[in-house]
C-alpha cells in the first residue's frame, strides 16, 4: 500500500539512525566489559536490543509501504575512548535521531500517514525518555560523584 | 462535640507544617530522582506520603472537633539546589515542625484535650525518627564526602 | 537554595545581583519577578537581600582600608 512516496525515504533516514546506533552501542557495551564495567555493559547491550526492535518496525512499516529497506547507509559513528566520551558519543546520536524523528513526524502529519507517525511516536518516546535521559543522567552523576567513584559504582 | 478554640487553632498550625513538609520533600525527592540518586528519592518519596497520612490524621480530628480544616495556607517551601543543601534544609523544616507540634502539645495539655495531644505525639514520634535519619545523613556527608556519599545512594 | 520558586530564582543569583549593582526589593522584583506571584517569598527575599547587602558593604570596607595600607607603606 502506499500512501506517500516521501515516507518512505524518511523511514530510511530513520532506518539508518537505527543502524548506526545499533554498531556504536555493540562497540560501546563490549568495550565497556572489556573495562570490567559491567553494569555498563549490561545497560548499552540491552539498548542494543532496543535499536533493534526499532529497526525491526521501521523496516516492516517501510516494506508494508511497498518500499525498499536500505539496509546499507549508515549515520557518522560517535565512538569514544573514554567511558564520558562514549557516553557522551551516544547522547550526541540519541539526540540527532530524536530531531530527525520530530522532523519525520510532523511530515506524516502533513501527508496524513496517521499509522507511521504513531508508530514514530512510540520510537521517540524511547529516544528522549529512557535512552537520553539515562545518558543525561550518567553525565550528571560524573560530575557530582566525579570519575573515579561514578566508574566504582558501575562495577 | 465542639472543640476547644485554641487547640484548633493549634491543630490548623500543624496541618500547615505537614502540608508545606509534603510538598518539600515531594519535590526533593523527584530532583533526586532526576539526577539518578534513586536510593533518596525512595526514601523521601516515603518521608512526602508519611506527612501526607499526618495530614489526613490531623484533617480529620479538626472535622471531628467540628472545625475546618484549613488547606489553603501553605509555608515557605526550603527548596535546595544540590544534594547535600536539600537533605540540610530538610532537618531545618522538620525541626521547625517539631517545635510547632511541642507548643500544640503543650496547649492540648493544658486544655485537657488528652486524644488531640495522643494523636500529636504519635506525629511527634515519626518526625524525631525523621530528623534523625537527616542528621545522620549530614554526618556521614561530613565523613565520607559528599560524593562518596552520593555513590552509596544510587 | 531557591527563595522565589515561582520564579526560580536562588539566594545564589539574588547574591551575584547585589554583587552587580542592585539594592532594594522594587528592583528584585522588576527585574527578577520575585514576589511578583504568590508573594510567598517575600520575607525569605528581604532576609537574603539584607545579608547579601551587609556582606557587600562588609567587603567594601575591608577592600578600602587594604588600599589605605597601601597608601602608607
Ligand atoms: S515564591 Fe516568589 S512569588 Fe511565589
Ligand atoms: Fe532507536
Ligand atoms: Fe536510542
Amino acid at each position: 500500500m502506499q500512501i506517500d512516496k516521501d515516507v518512505v525515504t524518511h523511514l530510511n533516514r530513520l532506518l539508518a539512525f537505527e543502524l548506526t546506533s545499533i554498531d556504536q552501542y555493540m562497540e560501546h557495551s563490549r568495550r565497556y566489559e572489556d573495562l570490567g564495567l559491567n553494569k555498563l555493559y549490561e545497560r548499552i547491550n540491552h539498548e542494543v536490543d532496543d535499536e533493534r526492535g526499532h529497526a525491526d518496525l521501521l523496516i516492516r512499516r517501510i516494506l508494508f509501504l511497498e518500499g525498499k529497506p536500505d539496509m546499507e547507509t549508515r549515520h557518522e559513528l560517535r565512538l569514544g575512548k573514554t567511558v564520558p566520551q562514549m557516553i557522551e558519543g551516544d547522547l550526541a546520536l540519541e539526540r540527532e535521531n530524536a530531531k530527525t524523528l520530530r522532523e519525520v513526524i510532523s511530515h506524516c502529519e502533513k501527508v496524513k500517514d496517521f499509522v507511521t507517525r504513531d508508530m514514530l511516536v512510540g520510537i521517540l518516546k524511547d529516544t528522549e525518555e529512557d535512552h537520553a535521559y539515562w545518558l543525561r543522567k550518567q553525565l550528571g552523576l560524573i560530575e557530582k560523584l566525579g570519575l573515579p567513584l561514578y566508574l566504582q559504582s558501575q562495577l | 462535640m465542639l472543640g476547644n478554640q485554641q487547640v484548633l487553632q493549634q491543630l490548623n498550625r500543624v496541618l500547615t507544617h505537614k502540608l508545606t513538609a509534603i510538598n518539600q520533600y515531594f519535590l526533593h525527592a523527584r530532583m533526586y530522582q532526576n539526577w539518578g540518586l534513586q536510593a533518596l528519592n525512595d526514601r523521601i518519596y516515603k518521608a512526602s506520603i508519611h506527612e501526607m497520612k499526618y495530614a489526613d490524621d490531623i484533617i480529620e480530628r479538626i472535622l471531628l472537633l467540628e472545625g475546618l480544616p484549613n488547606l489553603q495556607e501553605l509555608g515557605k517551601l526550603l527548596i535546595g539546589e544540590a544534594p547535600a543543601e536539600m537533605l540540610a534544609l530538610d532537618a531545618k523544616l522538620q525541626r521547625s515542625d517539631i517545635d510547632a507540634i511541642r507548643e500544640a502539645m503543650a496547649i492540648c495539655e493544658e486544655q485537657q484535650d488528652y486524644v488531640s495531644r495522643d494523636m500529636l505525639n504519635h506525629i511527634l514520634d515519626g518526625q524525631e525518627e525523621h530528623v534523625d535519619w537527616l542528621d545522620t545523613q549530614l554526618d556521614l556527608i561530613e565523613q565520607m564526602g559528599v560524593e562518596t556519599y552520593l555513590q552509596s545512594k544510587l | 537554595m531557591y527563595v522565589c520558586l515561582c520564579k526560580g530564582v536562588s539566594d545564589h543569583t539574588i547574591r551575584q545581583a547585589v554583587d552587580d549593582g542592585l539594592s532594594s526589593m522594587r528592583e528584585l522584583r522588576q527585574q527578577y519577578g520575585v514576589a511578583s506571584q504568590c508573594g510567598c517569598c517575600k520575607q525569605c527575599a528581604k532576609e537574603v537581600l539584607a545579608d547579601a547587602l551587609q556582606q557587600k558593604q562588609r567587603r567594601f570596607a575591608q577592600e578600602s582600608l587594604i588600599d589605605t595600607d597601601v597608601c602608607y607603606a
